[in-house]
């Protein structure tokens, strides 16, 4: 009740431009972060399914370290351990949660793709070796659409999961839409109105996101799943 | 019967196609292929006949570069494939498959099923690919099916859409691996009569089947094949009426009878 009595509707308002400004970062971090773990998930997961050598094990290794670590661990490992190591490079944060997040994303998408060529049924790139196609061809235009298709459901999982993990990057102090959240509760102390802030949005985004996502998953899909 | 009318049209070319000397296989300790020697001459119909498991797949999947060789040689067209160095998608390109289980393109269209390789690999124009895929489809009987997804035809269909598929890089030579053997048996006659007029219009062919009518009435030559040898070979015709071998006797006896494709037509398959 008293929580309900002392919303007080008119912070969000004067807050709005700083909310928006964070929820940019967050769109940005988002964009760059699902962008490059299809590129690297697809590259990946092609090293990985056809056991191209050097790549595949050093991939393999890749995906160990970021499937078995917290992504916060990762995070921190960038913006502090890595200046440290490389001695003069000091990042800025915003490329850190950037490098974090297509590193994250992109392990987890190389297992999706991997798994994805990998169920193409050998048959089909038989039958378009017999009809003359190289094997780079043959991958292009078999191995790639069919399998790219099997792994469309679960490497959507794991762009939602990168867009949600943007929220982390508040530990490193990037001005993402969490973190003008809860600078605004450490400064005047309206926490509810601020969790109801980021609960609204990140559930309405997601939901979003997901909608058309599927929405694009039932397009791509293989005719006879659609 | 039949096989005097594709003999006729066989007669004035006889060059060789396809030559097989001492071909030897092995997967592992498995000996797939024993020392197999054939010889298919231009515009023949080739039938192999055998038990399952007797390598017949095996023989046309060497034949197509498919699987290498461990010891032998086999020439298509006066060139010998199996050496070194040899460009296995040109030559495969010469040589068409037909699968058993079809192996469509499951995300392309029946059209773009049999484009696909012209355009990709031939470099066609669309325009003209889509052209010819028209015609290849209507000759199998499936023009209006263009449209179709693989899973939206019946087996029947599928299958004769393959057979368009491999039309379309203008084979020298046809290769079908039990292509009925996977169809409800009202199906099989549809691609029967397409692979008879195909055989008809001059299309050398190796057809591994067990349709021993199709074998009698279409083919020029027919061996029976078993544990990688082969063990007897001839017209289909004499083979199958008073086969030399016990092998071959046992094999037959217990190989089934088919309707006559005289009955069969290829009407009704397209718009069911
Ligand atoms: N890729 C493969 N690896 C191992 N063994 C195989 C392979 N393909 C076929 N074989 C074996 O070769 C033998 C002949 O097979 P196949 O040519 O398919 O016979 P058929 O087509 O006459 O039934 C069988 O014993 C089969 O198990
Ligand atoms: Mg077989």
């Amino acid at each position: 009740m008293s929580v309900l009595a002392s919303f007080d509707w008119s912070y969000i308002w004067e807050r709005r431009e700083v909310l928006a400004e964070g929820l940019k970062v967050t769109f940005e971090l988002a964009a760059i972060g699902i962008a490059g773990a299809f590129v690297v998930g697809l590259l990946l997961g092609a090293a990985r399914a056809y056991r191209i050598p050097v790549i595949s094990q050093l991939a393999g290794i890749y995906v160990e370290l970021i499937r078995n670590t917290p992504i916060l661990v990762q995070i921190f490992l960038i913006a502090y351990g890595l200046p440290k190591a490389t001695k003069s490079l000091q990042f800025e944060f915003f490329t850190v949660a950037c490098v974090a997040l297509v590193l994250w994303g992109g392990a987890f998408n190389t297992e999706n793709f991997r798994a994805g060529f990998e169920a193409v049924p050998k048959r089909y790139n038989e039958a378009a070796l017999a009809l003359g196609f190289g094997r780079i061809r043959t991958f292009l235009n078999i191995s790639l659409p069919i399998g790219g298709r099997i792994a469309l459901p679960s490497s959507i999982n794991t762009y939602i999961s990168v867009f949600k993990n943007t929220a982390l990057m508040t530990a490193i102090s990037v001005e993402e839409l969490t973190n003008v959240a809860k600078q605004s509760i450490d400064l005047d102390f309206r926490t509810w109105e601020m969790i109801a802030v980021l609960a609204v949005t990140y559930l309405t985004l997601v939901w979003t996101l997901s909608a058309l996502i599927r929405l694009l998953e039932r397009r791509l899909a293989l005719p006879e799943e659609r | 019967m039949g096989s005097e009318g594709s003999a006729a049209v066989a007669q004035p070319a006889t060059t060789e196609v396809v030559r097989l000397e001492d071909v030897h296989k092995r997967f592992g300790d498995n000996h797939v292929l024993d020392g197999v020697d054939l010889t298919v001459d231009s515009q023949q119909v080739f039938v192999v006949i055998g038990p399952s498991g007797s390598g017949k797949s095996t023989l046309l999947r060497c034949i197509n570069l498919l699987e290498p060789i461990q010891q032998g040689r086999i020439f298509f067209e006066g060139e010998e494939i199996t050496r070194k160095g040899a460009n296995a998608s040109a030559i495969r390109q010469r040589i068409g498959i037909v699968f058993q289980q079809f192996n469509l393109f499951p995300h392309l269209k029946a059209i773009d099923n049999v484009t696909l390789a012209a355009r990709r690999v031939k470099k066609m124009p669309r325009g003209k690919a889509n052209e010819r895929a028209r015609e290849l489809l209507g000759k199998v009987g499936l023009e209006e099916k263009a449209a179709s997804f693989p899973h939206q035809l019946s087996g029947g269909q599928q299958q004769r859409v393959a057979i368009a598929r491999a039309l379309m890089m203008e084979p020298q030579l046809m290769l079908f691996d039990e292509v009925t053997s996977a169809l409800d048996p009202e199906l099989v006659g549809e691609v029967l009569v397409v692979m008879r007029d195909l055989a008809q219009s001059g299309m050398t062919m190796v057809v591994v089947t067990h349709e021993m009518q199709f074998a009698r009435e279409v083919g020029d030559r027919l061996v029976f094949m078993d544990e990688g040898r082969i063990v007897e070979e001839g017209k289909p015709a004499d083979v199958l009426s008073n086969p030399r071998e016990e092998r071959t006797r046992q094999f037959l006896r217990r190989s089934l009878q088919l309707a006559p494709l005289e009955d069969l037509s290829i009407e009704e398959g397209g718009n069911e």
